[in-house]
């Protein structure tokens, strides 16, 4: 399975990153969603794309809205910290699996599977 | 001041929600770093339980990134702490440089906040008596202004000096200020004039000014319009 995770708190990004690469999931991870976007209009694919709904610039919502026109195969996965009704709204709507920040890894690897396992 | 409470009406609590929702915003990050490290930890756990060496630089990268996350996160509550106690006296002698550094820290939680130059006072210390509260809901607003419209790769650059000795000039620079026809909204504005201060436009030079009353009680003396005068006109329009 191959993922893009895409967070601007770099840390936290790193550190799903490398807790998944310890399940044998590929990991590509990117801090902002225009350096996301630019690898994907480069031709590299993924399976699903796990996305922050806030970040600077492009964020989640918009970015999953440009991924889908360049790969229409691929699923996505929302993270938020944020709490707010209308991020859960917009987050539920736009995504497959919407989880929240702190994030169970048990959950997410869940989510990817059931995902990738989809026809 | 007996009607100084009646300072804080929907707005100044719209503007405690929206500061307070983006603390618990930086937090949950903090908890969510925090937690994926302690989760990475028990990961090498159980492969050092199953016999694979695991390299020490990891261990140590995990317990320093622990360590400054919870650095981080004392910060936060300290900024949390500084803001919550700004409500308790309506109106008080405040220092602008201390009031403007708690204002940036709170805007650099949001996801759009670029970077702020606070340049130091040289030679006198800008103390105001007004109202801490209202006066950060105005700076905040303006930062949170700019870095929505010029992009978080914008550094603000602020200054504080005297005016003719009944106000001190605050001046926000360092953007293109095409981007702002349409600031300060009707809130900022009525803010600012609850309190006095008068904030300009200066699209020649690319900067927004504010002027804040040395003393609150002018407001009893003069009363302020809220209409927004252009700086180049500032001499005319303040009576």
């Amino acid at each position: 399975m191959k993922v893009l995770l895409v967070d601007d708190e770099e840390k936290f990004a790193l550190m799903l990153a490398k807790r998944l690469e310890l399940r044998g999931i590929q990991t590509a991870v990117f801090f902002s969603g225009e350096q996301a976007l630019a690898t994907v209009q480069q031709g590299d694919r993924f399976d699903v794309a796990i996305l922050d709904v806030k970040m600077p610039g492009i964020g989640g919502i918009e970015l999953k809205q440009r991924l889908v026109q360049l790969d229409e195969r691929m699923k996505f996965v929302f993270l938020t910290g944020h709490g707010s009704t209308i991020d859960n709204t917009a987050a539920v709507q736009e995504a497959e699996n919407y989880l929240p920040k702190p994030l169970q890894i048990d959950v997410l690897i869940e989510a990817l599977n059931r995902l990738t396992e989809e026809p | 001041m007996d009607n100084a409470k009646e300072l804080f009406g929907y707005d100044s609590l719209a503007f405690f929600g929206k500061v307070s929702a983006s603390i618990s915003h930086e937090l949950k990050n903090v908890m969510a770093i925090i937690s994926e490290t302690a989760g990475l930890l028990g990961d090498l756990s159980d492969m050092a339980a199953t016999g694979k060496p695991i390299a020490p630089d990891m261990l140590r990268n995990c317990t320093d990134s622990i360590v400054e996350e919870i650095q981080r996160g004392f910060s936060t509550i300290r900024q949390m702490n500084r803001f919550a106690h700004s409500v308790d006296t309506p109106v008080v002698s405040v220092n602008l440089m201390e009031t403007l550094d708690l204002t940036i820290n709170l805007s650099e939680y949001l996801s759009t906040s670029g970077k702020t130059d606070l340049s130091p006072c040289e030679g006198f210390t800008p103390i105001a008596l007004t109202c801490p509260f209202l006066l950060q809901a105005i700076f905040y607003e303006t930062l949170v202004y700019t870095f929505k419209h010029t992009g978080p790769g914008t550094e603000i650059s602020i200054s504080i000096q005297p005016t003719d000795g009944s106000a001190w000039r605050i001046t926000f620079s360092g953007f293109n200020f095409s981007e702002f026809h349409v600031f300060p909204d009707v809130i900022t504005k009525a803010l600012a004039a609850s309190i006095g201060v008068i904030i300009y436009a200066d699209s020649t030079a690319d900067q927004l000014g504010m002027d804040v009353p040395i003393t609150i009680e002018s407001l009893m003396v003069h009363p302020v319009s809220p209409d927004i005068p252009n700086m180049g006109n500032a001499s005319s329009t303040r009576a």
